[in-house]
C-alpha cells in the first residue's frame, strides 16, 4: 500500500480515493478528487491554479529544494531492509518532519514580513 | 429405499376447514357454472351430477395422497415403526388413517347416493336443492375429522424435522447416563454441533453426525442420556435411545464418566451397562471413559478399577479418551469401526443370499516356476534407499516434536502521517540526517530562527495593537448582530425599543468604556426618568399624570388564570407571527410576488438544448424595401397607414412598423419593389408578386427607401 501524490494538486491520495488515469501512452495520472480530475480534462495547467502546491512553488510560497524533502525521495534502487534499518528510520523520519516543520514556518514567517514591508 | 428414511416428502395436509375451501372452490372453478331452467332436464340433470361426483372425486384424490404419503409402519424399517410408534403412538396413528380412509368411502357412498337420487328430480331447482345437499353433506364429514387431520399435520412436521438415518448402513452409536460427554463426542468426531450443556438431557431426541473413515461414510448416532430405570418406567426420550440400540445394527460405544461429574458413580454407571447389556446382543462393544482429563484411570479408587477391570475380562475394550483434550479419541473411533467393519464383511461373506460372490469369481493367476531361478522384482537402488529410510521414520514414531517458538515475523510499517516509510529507508540515511542535523544547528546557532522583535517601531506596534482591538469589537458587533437578529421577539417601535435600550446601566457603561466616570448623583434626571416601566401607550386619567385610574387590566392578563398559562399564551402568539413574518407577508391575502421573472431563472445560456433557439419567437424574416418615389408627398401617416394595410392584406407581420420609414436604406433586401402610388392595381401586383415568391411561414420586413433622383 502506497500513498500516492495526485498529479494535479500533488495532494496525498490514500488508499480507496480518487481516479487513476492512464493514457494511450501508458503514462499514469492519479487524482485526489474529482475536482483535480476535471481540471485535468479541461486542459488546465496546475502552474496557473493558484492553490495547487505546484502554483504555490513557483511562487516561492512553499519550500523547495530543501535538504529534508531531497531524504523523501522515491528511487528505484533496492535496499535490504532489516529490523533496525526501519527503526532507525523512523526515529530519523520523526525529526526530519520536525524540522521540515519548523523551516516551512520560518519561510512563512519571512513571506509575511515581505508582505508587511510592501 | 433411502425415500424410505427421509420423511421429508409428506404434502402438507390441510385441516378440515382448509380443505373444505380448497375442494368446493376447486369443484366451482373446473365445472361448468352456468345453467338455465329451460335447458332439457337431462343437461340440467347432468350439469349438477358432474359437480357432485367431481367434489367426490377430488376429495378421494386428496384423501389417498394422504394416506398414501404417511409412512405405513409394517413396511419401514422397525427401527422407524419403533421409533415412530415412541414419538407418536402407532395406535392413535392408526386410527387417524383409518379414519381418513373411511371418510374417503363414505364420500363416495353419498355421492353415489345423490347422483341416484338426480334422476328422480324434475326441475332445476330440484337438481340444484340435491346438489346442494350432497356437497354439504360430504364438507360435513371432513369437519368432523377435524382433529385426525390436526394430528396428522403434527405428525408430519415431526416427521420430516427426524434425523435421517440409514439403518442400514455403518453406524455408530454413543450411549451411556446423561451428561457423561456423548454430545461432546459427537461434535469432536463428526460435523455436527450438538448442543453441550451443563445440566443432563440437554440432547433430547437423535441426532446423527457422518464422518469418514478409510475412505467410507460412517454414521454416528448421538442419544438422550439413559437412567437405570425397568423399561416400563422409561419417558419419551429415554425410549428413542433404547430403540436406536435395539433396533440398529452398529457399534455400541458405551460412554462413562471416569471423574463422576455427572452426579453418578462408577458403581451406577457399570450397574446402567449390565442392564442394557441385552441389547447389544450381536454387536461390537467399546467402553470409554470420558473426562479422562480431570481424572485419570490410575487415580480412581482402586474398587472401580477392579470393576473395570472385570468389564475388560469380558472381552470388552475400556479405553481412556478425554473430549477437552481430545486424546484417546481418535483411537477409539478407529477401533469402533474396524471392529464394526470387520464384522459386517463376515456376515457379508457368509450371507448365502448375497449373490454377487466375488470370493468364488477371484482368482489369482500365479505363473508356474519351470526352474529354481529366482527371478525378484526390480527395485532400483535409489528407490529401494527410500523405501527403507521412509520405513525407518514410521517406526520412528516417537520422535517429539521440539516447541520452539515460531519466529516473529517483522512487519514492516508502511505509512507514517501521510508519508510512505519505503521513500525514506536508505542505506545512508544516517549520514544525511547527520548532515542535516549539523545544517539545522548551525541554522540555530546563526540566529535565523529568532523572533525579530525589533522590527517594529512603536507606532507600528501601537497601530497594529488597535487593529487588534478594532477587530475584536468587529467580532463582537457581529456576533451581537446575529443574535439580535435570531430572536423572534415581537418587532417593537422604534421609539420604545430605543428606550429599552436607553437604560441607566448602559449609559454608565458605555462611558466608562470612553473613560468618562459618571455617577448616579450626577445624572439625576436619567435615573427617575428610566425607572418608568416602560409601556406601549399612555393611559392619562385625569388632568395629571400622577392621577392614575382604575386602569382595567389588559384582555391578555385578564383572560388568563396564571402566569404559566399567560406566558405559554404569549409564546403561541408570537409563533403564529412567525410563518407570516418569514414570508414577508402582511397577511393571508397578501399575494404580492416582489420578483415574477426573477433574472437568473430567465437569462443566461441554455444549458442543453440548440442555439438556434431564440429568446423571441421563431420568425424568418424577409425583407421588403419598398422604394417610394416621393417619400415628402407619402409621409408620416399615410406610410404608416399603407403599410398598416398592406400587412393586414398579406396576412404578415410587421417588424417594428414605427422605425420603419424611417429608414433611409439597409441594403440586405430580398426584393425590391416599385410602388408609384399606393394604387389598388398596384397593391394587388404587390401582393401577388409577394405571396409568389415568399413562403407562407416567412415574416415579412417592409423597409422604405427613398429612391434617389
Amino acid at each position: 500500500m502506497r500513498l500516492e501524490k495526485c498529479y494535479f494538486c500533488s495532494s496525498t491520495v490514500y488508499p480507496g480515493h480518487g481516479v487513476t488515469f492512464v493514457r494511450n501512452d501508458s503514462t499514469v495520472f492519479k487524482f485526489c478528487r474529482s475536482k483535480c480530475h476535471k481540471l485535468f480534462k479541461k486542459k488546465r495547467n496546475p502552474r496557473k491554479i493558484r492553490w495547487t502546491k505546484a502554483s504555490r512553488r513557483l511562487r516561492g510560497k512553499e519550500l523547495v529544494n530543501d535538504k529534508t524533502q531531497l531524504i523523501e525521495s522515491r528511487r528505484d534502487v533496492p535496499v535490504k531492509v532489516s529490523p533496525e534499518l526501519v527503526q532507525k528510520t523512523i526515529e530519523i523520519i520523526k525529526q526530519v518532519h520536525e524540522i521540515k516543520h519548523k523551516r516551512y514556518a520560518h519561510l512563512i514567517e519571512q513571506n509575511n514580513v515581505l508582505e508587511k514591508m510592501l | 429405499m433411502t425415500s424410505l428414511y427421509n420423511f421429508k416428502g409428506i404434502t402438507v395436509v390441510p385441516s378440515a376447514k382448509e380443505l373444505k375451501e380448497i375442494v368446493l372452490s376447486k369443484t366451482q372453478r373446473k365445472t361448468p357454472t352456468v345453467v338455465h331452467r329451460q335447458y332439457a332436464i337431462s343437461r340440467i340433470r347432468s350439469f349438477y351430477a358432474r359437480k357432485i361426483k367431481f367434489l367426490q372425486q377430488t376429495l378421494h384424490d386428496k384423501l389417498s395422497q394422504i394416506i398414501n404419503e404417511f409412512p405405513k409402519t409394517e413396511e419401514v424399517h422397525p427401527f422407524y415403526s419403533d421409533l415412530m410408534n415412541i414419538l407418536y403412538d402407532k395406535d392413535h396413528y392408526k386410527i387417524a388413517l383409518g379414519q381418513v380412509n373411511t371418510n374417503r368411502h363414505l364420500v363416495a357412498q353419498i355421492a353415489r347416493e345423490y347422483v341416484r337420487l338426480m334422476k328422480y328430480s324434475d326441475s332445476l331447482y330440484r337438481c340444484k336443492l340435491l346438489k346442494r345437499a350432497a356437497l354439504g353433506r360430504m364438507v360435513k364429514l371432513l369437519k368432523r375429522q377435524n382433529s385426525s387431520f390436526e394430528y396428522l399435520e403434527q405428525v408430519r412436521q415431526h416427521l420430516s424435522r427426524l434425523p435421517s438415518i440409514d439403518p442400514n448402513t455403518r453406524t455408530l452409536i454413543l450411549c451411556g447416563f446423561p451428561n457423561v460427554g456423548k454430545s461432546s463426542l459427537m461434535n469432536s468426531l463428526s460435523r455436527a454441533d450438538v448442543e453441550v450443556q451443563p445440566y443432563a438431557f440437554t440432547t433430547k431426541s437423535l441426532y446423527v453426525g457422518h464422518f469418514d473413515y478409510r475412505y467410507l461414510r460412517w454414521q454416528i448416532i448421538d442419544t438422550p442420556g439413559i437412567l437405570d430405570q425397568p423399561l416400563e418406567q422409561r419417558n419419551t426420550i429415554e425410549m428413542q435411545a433404547v430403540t436406536a440400540l435395539a433396533h440398529l445394527k452398529a457399534t455400541v460405544l458405551f460412554v462413562m464418566d471416569v471423574s463422576e461429574q455427572c452426579d453418578h458413580t462408577i458403581e451406577e454407571q457399570i450397574n446402567l451397562f449390565e442392564s442394557i447389556r441385552p441389547l447389544f446382543a450381536n454387536k461390537p462393544v467399546f467402553v470409554g471413559l470420558n473426562k479422562v482429563d480431570i481424572v485419570r484411570r490410575g487415580e480412581i479408587a482402586t474398587e472401580k478399577q477392579a470393576l473395570l477391570e472385570q468389564l475388560e475380562k469380558k472381552d470388552i475394550p475400556v479405553c481412556e479418551l478425554s473430549t477437552v483434550s481430545k486424546e484417546g479419541v481418535i483411537t477409539l473411533r478407529d477401533k469402533a469401526c474396524d471392529a464394526l467393519m470387520a464384522q459386517r464383511v463376515q456376515r457379508k461373506l457368509q450371507s448365502k443370499g448375497y449373490d454377487n460372490n466375488i470370493i468364488s469369481r477371484l482368482y489369482v493367476a500365479v505363473p508356474e516356476p519351470r526352474d529354481d531361478k529366482v527371478r525378484a522384482p526390480f527395485i532400483p537402488p535409489g528407490a529401494l534407499v527410500k523405501r527403507t529410510d521412509r520405513a525407518a521414520l514410521k517406526e520412528n514414531k516417537n520422535v517429539e516434536r521440539m516447541e520452539c517458538d515460531m519466529p516473529q515475523k517483522f512487519v514492516i510499517p508502511e505509512i507514517w502521517e501521510g508519508h510512505n516509510i519505503s521513500d525514506f529507508l536508505r542505506e545512508d540515511i544516517e549520514e544525511l540526517f547527520a548532515d542535516l542535523s549539523k545544517e539545522e544547528r548551525e541554522r540555530i546557532e546563526a540566529g535565523v530562527y529568532d523572533k525579530d522583535l525589533d522590527s517594529d517601531d512603536e507606532e507600528t506596534k501601537k497601530l497594529l495593537r488597535r487593529a487588534l482591538v478594532i477587530r475584536e469589537k468587529e467580532e463582537l458587533a457581529k456576533q451581537e448582530f446575529r443574535i439580535k437578529k435570531g430572536t423572534d421577539q415581537p418587532k417593537v417601535a422604534r421609539k420604545i425599543g430605543q428606550k429599552r435600550t436607553r437604560t441607566m446601566e448602559n449609559f454608565e457603561h458605555a462611558m466608562s468604556q470612553l473613560g468618562v466616570d459618571i455617577s448616579s448623583k450626577k445624572m439625576k434626571n436619567l435615573e427617575s426618568d428610566s425607572s418608568h416601566p416602560i409601556r406601549g401607550k399612555r393611559i392619562r386619567v385625569g388632568r395629571s399624570q400622577s392621577l392614575v385610574g382604575n386602569t382595567a387590566l389588559p384582555r391578555d392578563v385578564q383572560g388568563v388564570p396564571d402566569i404559566e398559562t399567560y406566558d405559554k399564551a404569549k409564546k403561541s402568539k408570537r409563533k403564529g407571527q412567525r410563518p407570516m413574518q418569514q414570508d414577508a407577508r402582511k397577511g393571508e391575502g397578501d399575494h404580492h410576488v416582489f420578483d415574477m421573472k426573477p433574472k437568473h431563472l430567465f437569462s443566461g445560456k441554455r444549458g442543453l438544448g440548440k442555439t438556434t433557439r431564440h429568446v423571441l419567437e421563431r420568425e424568418d424574416v424577409v425583407m421588403i424595401s419598398l422604394i417610394l418615389d416621393d417619400i415628402d408627398a407619402v409621409k408620416g401617416k399615410a406610410v404608416e397607414k399603407l403599410l398598416i394595410k398592406l400587412s393586414l392584406e398579406l396576412d404578415i407581420n410587421l417588424w417594428n412598423q414605427k422605425n420603419m420609414y424611417e429608414f433611409e436604406s439597409t441594403g440586405d433586401s430580398y426584393l425590391d419593389m416599385l410602388v408609384d402610388n399606393p394604387d389598388d392595381d398596384e397593391r394587388i401586383k404587390i401582393k401577388n408578386g409577394i405571396k409568389g415568391s415568399v413562403g407562407d411561414s416567412e415574416k415579412i420586413f417592409m423597409t422604405v427607401f427613398r429612391r434617389s433622383k
